[in-house]
């Protein structure tokens, strides 16, 4: 679509409706079979980064290590706060995870096509964040090998777990989504994985990416029944996404500690969880689309539409964030008030502020258009948001057991280096898994790329009820957008 | 299964060709595709996926288990607590709705392996690699008797490649 500037008015670039995002500088099949699987290539700045990850990832490693052989005692945990950085990092990285299922089925159902482009590598980043955060609860109960005691399952003491606490509820949660995010994860990736396995020269790795395509032949029988398993996994994943999050926020909001005991809760960690979803995508899909020269798949027309996404999640949570001080007056309970006030005026005040500047007022940024479409200063805004959103975490966590009820049970909390160490390690351990993915597996869905881009014709769709623009009808490829 | 293999390298000639093989009602067509297409379900005409009865039968099974083990598990022990219910449906709705979607979930996927016929340990007879790539593929399970008509329809149509398969 063309765009007419008003008189008075600079260029400004299109505003497009997201389903109408597409790519014109892909021209056929063959090209993206060439460019997605170019990706897989090994290069010495991936090696590079991989050290690195591997090197956090063992600092993590090293302090559990200290950690199980010198006890729970190594943290940073004080009365009354004996919920620390652990299960502030949890938090964290579930909401992490949720913006990966937002884009791979949430906005699958609403036919959002800007997805495609980003989905395949959202929805590792979940599977990936997912198995992070899992690892917090196990470390946080300090016996990690006892941490079967919470799954239901028959055994000699005729002992169940307690199905009517939040923390039962939180295996169960958590225990399915990773499931059904790596099974939604991998089933997508079963087409693209029969394209690398035919292309494939070396016996070895034809025969592994063989067994793991699970003999994948593209007729018309598999497709049929892939599109609706597909749909009906998308629309498990949906309600799905929306639990996990209510769930984790069920951890705090059961409890009468003051500060957690809200029902906006649910909504606002969900809302949370996708903005900061969002963030980790700009942090890992910027540069991706950077060095894998993916810059006409990833378009600015793709940033812009998921900048909108932020910048609305980014006003939800504003506003929950406004409705807990709301909440705390309209009460009328002194220990309420008297704690939110704390929360930004007294000891911990610090955070409160990061908070909220990096979760409401930077994200502001993203009513101009010019920074909406600058992955430059998207990126650097992601890291501000993931920053904002762990400090989110902590402010929930740390202030309002530090500071309950009767005055003299409060108290402060101070993370020790164990606690730090396992903050980057868990950083070290989410990048591990995804620059292995990225360099084994197609970051981008090959299927779905093409199912975007016009089929070869050889009559012009004249007549044969062939739909040569792709999904999406008419399309002008000049449209500002398509390229930096 | 013996049969003859056309690869085309353009949509429409692959609809055209599937559209007149339904007519003429040779033998079992099979259409290979590097991604979904539309085009090609309509000419196809085949019946909605069946994946659906499995989620829905998976889906009940698991809401009905997950309920299941809160309550019998909880009156199995019974302890009561602050005089509340000793089953309580409200928080064991969470347990029943995660095990829903946990079972649901792998029934799809069983069901779309099942109908799929996947894992499939050997290539098939009809394959080309091609096929995940840029081409399409229609291949018809037809007698030898029928295949040189067959062979005629798809080079007609703008086959790129036509081939006998045993």
């Amino acid at each position: 679509m063309a765009i007419n500037p008003a008189p008075g008015m600079g260029v400004r670039g299109p505003n497009i409706a997201s389903a109408d995002v597409q790519l014109p500088a892909v021209r056929d099949y063959e090209q993206v079979d060439r460019e997605i699987s170019a990706t897989l290539g090994f290069t010495k700045k991936w090696f590079l980064g991989l050290a690195i990850a591997v090197f956090f990832m063992l600092v993590g490693a090293s302090a559990w290590t200290y950690q199980i052989y010198w006890g729970l005692g190594q943290a940073g945990y004080e009365p009354p706060v004996m919920w620390g950085v652990y299960i502030i990092t949890f938090v964290f990285w579930v909401g992490i995870g949720h913006a990966g299922t937002l884009i791979s089925a949430i906005l699958y159902l609403f036919r959002a096509g800007f997805r495609t482009s980003i989905y395949r590598a959202a929805e590792a980043m979940t599977v990936f964040a997912v198995m992070t955060a899992g690892l917090f609860p196990i470390i946080h109960i300090g016996r990690p090998w006892k941490f079967f005691w919470l799954i239901p399952y028959p055994n000699w003491r005729l002992l169940w777990p307690n199905f009517k606490s939040p923390l039962v509820w939180d295996v169960f949660a958590i225990s399915t989504y990773l499931t059904i995010s790596t099974t939604f994860l991998f089933i997508g990736l079963i087409p693209d994985i029969a394209v690398l396995r035919d292309k494939e020269t070396n016996p070895t790795r034809k025969r592994i990416l063989g067994i793991l395509s699970l003999g994948w032949r593209n007729s018309d029988r598999e497709w049929r029944h892939f599109a609706k398993a597909y749909l009906f996994l998308a629309a498990f994943s949906t309600p799905l996404v929306l639990s996990v999050h209510s769930v984790v926020s069920f951890d705090f909001a059961m409890a009468l500690t003051p500060g957690w005991h809200a029902s906006i809760f649910p909504p606002y960690f969900v809302a949370g969880a996708i903005f900061s979803g969002f963030a980790m995508v700009w942090t890992i899909v910027i540069p991706m689309r950077k060095w894998f020269k993916l810059e006409h798949y990833i378009t600015l027309n793709h940033l812009d539409a998921t900048a909108k996404v932020v910048l609305f999640t980014s006003m939800v949570v504003g506003c929950a964030y406004m409705i807990e001080f709301f909440v705390a007056w309209y009460s009328g309970i002194r220990a309420e008030q008297e704690f939110f006030w704390n929360r930004v005026f007294g000891q911990w005040y610090w955070a409160a502020w990061i908070m909220l500047l990096c979760n409401m007022v930077l994200p502001m940024s993203l009513w101009s258009q010019k920074l909406r479409r600058n992955p430059t200063w998207l990126f650097i805004l992601s890291i501000f948001i993931n920053l904002g959103m762990w400090y989110e975490r902590f402010v929930i966590v740390v202030p309002s057991l530090s500071h309950e009820f009767e005055p003299w049970q409060w108290g402060s909390y101070t993370p020790s280096w164990i606690d730090m160490s396992f903050l980057v390690g868990s950083f070290g351990w989410f990048f591990m898994w995804f620059l292995l993915f990225v360099k084994q597996l197609p970051v981008m869905a090959i299927a779905e790329l093409k199912e975007i881009i016009a089929p070869r014709a050889k009559y012009a769709h004249a007549h044969h009820g062939v739909d040569t623009a792709g999904h999406h009808g008419a399309y002008d490829p000049h449209t500002p957008g398509e390229h930096d | 299964m013996q049969g003859v293999l056309g690869a085309f390298h353009e949509l429409d000639t692959t609809v055209a060709v599937i559209k007149e093989l339904k007519q003429k009602k040779l033998g079992d067509v099979t259409v290979y595709s590097p991604t979904i297409r539309h085009e090609i379900d309509d000419a196809i005409d085949a019946p909605v996926s069946v994946v659906r009865r499995f989620t829905l039968v998976g889906g009940l099974l698991g809401v009905s288990f997950g309920y299941w083990i809160a309550i019998w598990s909880s009156t199995y022990w019974p302890l009561v607590t602050g005089g509340k219910a000793i089953a309580s449906w409200i928080p064991y709705t969470i347990i029943g709705f995660e095990v829903m979607v946990l079972v649901g979930a792998l029934s799809t996927v069983a069901g779309m392996f099942i109908n799929s016929r996947i894992p499939r340990l050997h290539t098939t007879t009809g394959y080309d690699a091609r096929f995940s790539g840029a081409y399409f593929g229609v291949f018809i399970a037809c007698s030898p008797d029928k295949a040189p008509q067959a062979e005629e329809m798809l080079r007609r149509h703008g086959a790129q490649e036509v081939r006998r398969e045993h």
